[in-house]
């Protein structure tokens, strides 16, 4: 059975600019899927509707076989502490260490008084020294989240994001700020979050290339449409020509040399 | 061919404007309206001096007159008719209205000021108490204290609401404005993993603007020092300032002034170098 299922998703932005119109696919327990498409083709949006960041105009999103948009705020928050977000720009809270603003994922958990406080559990602790370890944070817990590079950011927001024991990740665009090397290595973590811990992993990309080589699946969007989805190497210069339009020509160079390698 | 062609169009629109003047600043509405109100301003000020009735009045005398009473008021200072024991005392009390005001203002400005900042509260909400934090701030506390009076009574009780309710405002917009630095992402990040308003407040809100809460409201307690001096001697507020009214006004005593004025710079020196430290600290923090 699949984790998430998308059904005849359309979002609306006021009255004309349709985001998103009839969107479908589902993904499985596990699975590695990347959603690409050129600018404003409606990724983060698909994203966003997923958790609710915004609110979906119409269709229907199913996660653990749970309807997600008509649910109401607290069984939203129950389903929000399962599934963990990502960002280009980390967001993280400057003035605060790394365990800190590891242990934020924590939150909607907690009830209001002892996150207010910031009342966290020996056990939490624990969990989120070992998993700040396991992303070769160990000697940064102490240090301000403002005092990291560019990776060593990310790597918190995906501690904040594990520590939640979640079921899936989003990821808007994780890797788009950082230098090739640093995207390497976020995208290698993400890799076995999702092979060895089980944990569904979608994530946004503008790199042709770094899908291919690490999805199971890629969903290609262009205006709000889905028009690809299906195994990473089964994709032709054709789909991506379909995929990014006029932009493609570069792009298909660039695969060529994937193939091939 | 082509690539030449398109050169050509590029380069074209860079020439147009080479002929003429390149204007860095357009003027605009903006500008002529204060250029034409600085105008009218400088003139009026000529004219005001030129039609000023100076009728049996000496500058000169005038001049001498006032620095001589300024020599005795700061290089003859004492203390006659209060002890230096209760001008201290009286010092205290004033710190403590100024203390006092600007703790309620400041407790009550965190929860309005959550509620001004945009990304914190509902558009709608925010319009509403940063319209009010406006009219509240462009009443002077001098004002709000007077207002304050017609029901308590000229006297400390409504210095302390007059000078609380401006303090409110002051700090209201002071620290919303400051909540809103924290970026939007911030707040979706923790929304997004269930987080509920009040954990996203104290856990990432607060935290991010601290300092400047802080200084804003070291800020507005030296602001609150000089208007209790104020309040002492227009309200009958008590304290150092009242002291200083009754120097003045009573026992017609310039040293005593001198003393007294000495006494609150003191002070004013003793909390800028306070704010000062705490300025560092913060920022090394
Ligand atoms: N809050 C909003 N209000 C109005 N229109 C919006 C809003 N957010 C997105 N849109 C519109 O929806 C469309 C899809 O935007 P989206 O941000 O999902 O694109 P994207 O694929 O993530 O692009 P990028 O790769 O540049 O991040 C765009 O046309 C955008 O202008
Ligand atoms: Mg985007």
């Amino acid at each position: 059975m699949a984790l998430l299922e998308v059904n005849q998703l359309t979002k609306q932005f006021g009255k004309h600019s349709k985001a998103l119109s009839d969107v479908n696919f589902s993904v499985q327990e596990g699975e590695f899927v990347t959603i690409i498409g050129p600018s404003g083709a409606g990724k983060s949006t698909l994203l966003r509707c997923i958790n609710r960041m915004i609110d979906a105009t119409g269709g229907e999103i199913r996660f653990q076989d749970k309807s997600v948009l008509n649910l109401k705020k607290k069984e939203l928050k129950q389903v929000r502490t399962k599934i963990g977000m990502i960002f280009q720009h980390y967001n993280l809270v400057n003035r605060l260490s790394v365990i800190e603003n590891t242990l934020h994922g924590k939150l909607g958990t907690k009830s209001t008084m002892a996150g207010v406080l910031g009342l966290y559990s020996q056990e939490e602790k624990q969990q989120a020294v070992r998993i700040l370890n396991v992303l070769g944070l160990k000697e940064m817990i102490y240090k301000r989240a403002d005092q990291l590079s560019g990776g060593q950011k990310q790597r918190v927001g995906i501690a904040r994001a594990l520590i939640q024991n979640p079921r899936m990740l989003l990821c808007d665009e994780p890797i788009a700020s950082l230098d090739p090397n640093s995207a390497k290595v976020i995208m290698d973590h993400l890799k076995k979050i999702s092979t060895t811990m089980g944990i569904t992993v979608i994530v946004n990309l503008h790199q042709v290339d770094v899908a291919i080589k690490y999805s199971d699946r890629i969903i290609g969007i262009n205006s709000g449409q889905v028009v690809y989805n299906g195994p990473a190497e089964n994709m032709t210069p054709e789909d991506i020509q379909r995929i990014y339009g006029s932009e493609a020509d570069e792009l298909i160079f660039d695969i060529g040399g994937i193939h091939a390698g | 061919m082509e690539v030449k062609g398109q050169l050509n169009n590029v380069s074209a629109p860079a020439e147009h404007l080479l002929e003429e003047r390149i204007k860095i600043k357009p003027a605009n509405k903006a500008a002529i309206v204060i250029g034409l109100t600085l105008t009218v301003l400088s003139l009026l000020t000529v004219y005001a001096f030129y039609s000023f009735d100076y009728k049996e009045f000496d500058m000169t005398e005038a001049l001498i007159a006032t620095f001589a009473n300024l020599k005795v008021i700061f290089l003859e200072p004492h203390l006659e008719h209060f002890s230096f024991g209760h001008a201290l005392y009286q010092v205290l009390v004033t710190l403590g209205l100024a203390f006092l005001t600007t703790l309620f203002g400041a407790v009550v400005a965190v929860f309005f000021g959550l509620l001004a900042a945009e990304n914190l509260s509902s558009k709608r909400v925010s319009m509403i108490i940063k319209g009010m934090v406006a009219f509240i701030r462009a009443v002077p506390t001098v004002l709000w204290v007077l207002i304050f009076a017609v029901a308590a009574g000229l006297g400390s009780t409504a210095a302390v609401i007059g000078m609380t309710f401006h303090s409110i405002g002051y700090l209201i917009k002071a620290y919303s404005e400051s909540f809103e630095e924290l970026d939007r992402g911030v707040i979706e990040a923790l929304q997004a993993s269930g987080a509920n308003w009040w954990q996203i407040v104290f856990q990432a809100v607060i935290p991010s603007s601290i300092t400047y809460m802080i200084s804003w409201t070291f800020l507005r307690f030296e602001i609150n020092f000089a208007v209790a001096v104020a309040m002492g001697a227009a309200a009958g507020a008590g304290g150092i300032g009242y002291d200083m009214f009754m120097a003045s006004s009573f026992y017609l005593d310039m040293r005593e002034i001198g003393a007294i004025t000495y006494f609150i710079l003191a002070v004013a020196i003793i909390l800028e170098l306070f704010a000062i430290r705490i300025k560092n600290k913060l920022k090394a923090a």
